[in-house]
């Protein structure tokens, strides 16, 4: 776990800048939250639909979303830091710099911690929005997600997004 | 001087849109104020996301929320803060309430549920009573809803059909899915006595409606054709009585006898206040409770209307539970494939067998169980494919493979269970002593706690439902019966009765120690019978609206 000056200062820094991750006072590496997310959840669902769901910008969406709590936020972004805590720790390198096998093992190992099944699980619920919400949002581009499942929108879709 | 309205109705769902059709119609002057924003057929849609990922129909719950004390068995009580739990109790903020967003489920009650008391025995640790009406009372008004409201159906007989003045629904029941064949043929086999579920949705153009779309998108959303009988919809916009939208009142005043006006706030959060000759609350049950709690002078130390300590109290959901099974194409041919996946046609199949039963020589008060297919929320069913069967989170390949195998070669088939949550001492609404919401109010208290007895019954009704999925075939069958409170059925809190000291309204839901302070949501009921309660509140609040016209003869 974090300790509060340190959730703190992530909280801050947010998403413009990098944001260090510090293990045993040791700089280790430098990777922003938006950048290990970008290469996360091409991890955890197929690119194809990952692009086809334009599953990033939606997430940049989410983090600034009106309705989504700040508690919420802060959680998807501590979880990449906690991902690269583990990164750093079990192959010494930030996760953004692993091979695709080493990711996925390092997936595997949060997996099995509350905090990372909490988390794989957030990512793939903002992924699943994104892949078959409505396009209003700028996601499920073409309708790709839905026709994929063969899903029929209910009507009248919306005429603005919800932000 | 501002206006003198005749009527100001705080709230403007089931229990608060009856009066303001009947009164208005009948020409007086008549003021619904409600907290959430005018939503009508042309701003609606079918977005999951805002609709059932944002919540868009309720407050935020960092600006409004509510505390929860939960209750555990040993008699320890949890805090909890809902926004920090994401626990909501909130519905549907907006011109007419959360039964713009209700599925439509309608039954009525039963002779018996106004009389559980003289019928089935006192309940050790529960507080039932006989209700101060009967159904012969009710009957009228139950036809009036289906009149005025439109509800459609087919009334099918069966061993628990409660008596009616017509002969049918006024609409024809709504067209189904084909797999209601293979659910009526398992129900023949096992003997029991299926029926078309009624709803409150229009089968055809009618009352200057349109008929159903067959969207694929009811429960949970606003209806995009009027079909769905809201109070908005049916009533509010089919009268002349002003609405006032984003008005979240505060607190009443009074003297020793009257409510002599209310406060409220509007989206600028600036506070007005409204006279009117008779007040009627109608905010739904906990809200109602704790705006009489909050609303506290020299003539009601302890609240408005609780004289005698009771509002609040007695607060009750409905019990039950949910369960369901799955239909996978393996198991079926090329034409029941086809018939299964067919979306927009409604399940709409019920079953009232054991809404009394007997169990090891003791009767008991038994409920409903309405079939349904699961909701069509595409994200929620993708999201559901998280784990595989051996319970492992899964991503990547085989996490797609899954998602698109579960929704296109197979298909849920659900079931709730509704019966009684019986009112006890441990369940009942107050004020927390600490939290406030963004107008500076005390935010309401939830005090949980579920009757064992409501479990007991609730799992004796899910295992018949669950005879009803493996005959029909479905796999992965499964149920959950537990005491968790369903924040869209919820009652009591100011129940009637005759009894000043025991009760908080009289049986015409005026309340005992105010002569013109009326209250038509759920709250007045002392027990909720085994059915959802929203037919129950439309038709006890138009049968006080005729009570409230002969109170105004005399103003």
């Amino acid at each position: 776990m974090l300790a509060p000056s340190r959730r703190e200062f992530i909280k801050k820094s947010l998403l413009s800048g990098g944001v260090l991750a510090i293990a045993s006072q040791e700089l280790l590496a430098l990777s922003t939250p938006l950048q290990i997310l970008r290469v996360v959840q091409v991890d955890l669902f197929p690119q194809e639909m990952i692009e086809n769901a334009n599953a990033f910008a939606y997430i940049t969406l989410i983090l600034n979303h009106s309705r989504i709590t700040q508690d919420n936020k802060q959680f998807l972004l501590n979880g990449t830091q906690w991902l690269n805590e583990e990164a750093n720790n079990t192959l010494k390198k930030d996760y953004i710099q692993l091979n695709p096998k080493e990711r996925q093992d390092i997936l595997k190992n949060i997996a099995l911690e509350s905090w990372g099944e909490d988390w794989i699980k957030t990512v793939l619920k903002y992924i699943m929005e994104a892949t078959l919400g409505d396009p209003i949002y700028g996601i499920n581009k073409k309708e790709f997600g839905w026709k994929w499942l063969s899903f029929e929108s209910g009507l009248p879709q919306p005429k603005e997004a919800l932000l | 001087m501002s206006t003198l309205y005749d009527v100001c109705i705080v709230g403007s769902g089931a229990g608060g849109s009856p009066i303001a059709y009947e009164l208005s119609n009948a020409g007086f002057k008549v003021l619904v104020l409600e907290k959430g924003k005018n939503i009508t057929e042309e701003d609606v849609s079918k977005d999951e996301l805002a609709v059932s990922r944002r919540d868009m129909y309720t407050p935020k719950l960092e600006d409004e929320r509510h505390i929860i004390n939960d209750r555990e068995q040993d008699g320890s009580s949890t805090r909890y803060d809902g926004a920090e739990y994401s626990w909501s109790f909130w519905n549907g903020s907006m011109v007419g309430g959360s039964s713009n967003l209700m599925s439509g489920y309608f039954h009525r009650m039963k002779p018996n549920d106004f009389k559980l008391e003289s019928v089935f025995g006192a309940v050790k640790g529960a507080n039932v009573v006989d209700w101060c009406i009967s159904y012969d009372d009710l009957e009228p008004y139950y036809e009036k809803v289906e009149r005025v409201v439109g509800v459609s159906g087919e009334v099918i007989k069966h061993k628990f059909l409660e008596p009616r003045s017509t002969k049918n629904f006024p609409y024809p029941k709504l067209e189904e899915n084909e797999v209601t064949t293979w659910f009526d043929k398992a129900c023949e086999n096992l003997s029991y006595e299926s029926f078309p579920t009624p709803r409150a949705v229009l089968s055809r153009n009618a009352l200057d409606r349109n008929s159903c779309s067959y969207s694929n998108f009811c429960g949970s959303y606003a209806c995009a054709t009027g079909a769905k009988g809201s109070g908005r919809a049916a009533l509010l916009q089919k009268c002349t009585a002003e609405v006032r939208a984003e008005a979240f009142v505060y607190k009443l005043e009074s003297d020793e006898k009257r409510i002599t006006k209310v406060h409220y706030y509007d989206s600028k959060l600036e506070s007005h206040e409204v006279h009117a000759k008779i007040f009627v609350l109608a905010a739904q049950a906990i809200e109602t409770s704790r705006l009489l709690l909050n609303s506290k002078n020299e003539f009601f130390p302890d609240g408005m209307a609780n004289h005698n300590k009771e509002v609040g109290k007695n607060l009750i959901f409905s019990a039950g539970g949910s369960g369901q099974g799955r239909f996978n194409f393996k198991n079926l041919s090329a034409k029941e494939q086809q018939d299964l996946m067919q979306t927009g046609l409604f399940f709409n199949r019920s079953l009232q067998d054991w809404y009394e039963f007997e169990d090891a020589g003791s009767r008991y008060k038994g409920g409903t169980i309405d079939f349904l297919f699961e909701h069509q929320n595409v994200i929620s069913r993708a999201s559901r494919e998280f784990y595989n069967d051996s319970g492992k989170l899964i991503w990547g390949e085989e996490l797609k493979n899954q998602i698109h195998k579960s929704l296109t070669q197979s298909r849920v088939l659900s079931f709730e269970v509704f019966n009684d949550w019986l009112p006890t001492d441990e369940c009942f609404v107050s004020v927390d002593g600490t939290t406030k919401d963004k107008f500076g109010m005390p935010v309401g208290a939830i005090n949980l706690w579920g009757h064992p007895q409501d479990i007991k019954v609730g799992e004796h009704l899910a295992k018949k439902a669950v005879n009803v999925l493996r005959e029909m075939g479905a796999e992965d069958i499964s149920y959950s019966v537990s005491a968790a409170p369903p924040p869209n059925l919820v009652a009591g809190g100011c129940r009637f009765g005759n009894d000043p000291k025991t009760s908080v309204l009289d049986k015409n839901c005026k309340a005992h120690s105010l002569d013109n302070l009326y209250v038509t949501d759920a709250s007045f009921m002392p027990t909720g019978g085994s059915v959802p309660y929203t037919w129950s509140i439309y038709a006890n609040s138009f049968r006080v609206a005729d009570k409230i016209m002969e109170h105004l003869k005399f103003l």
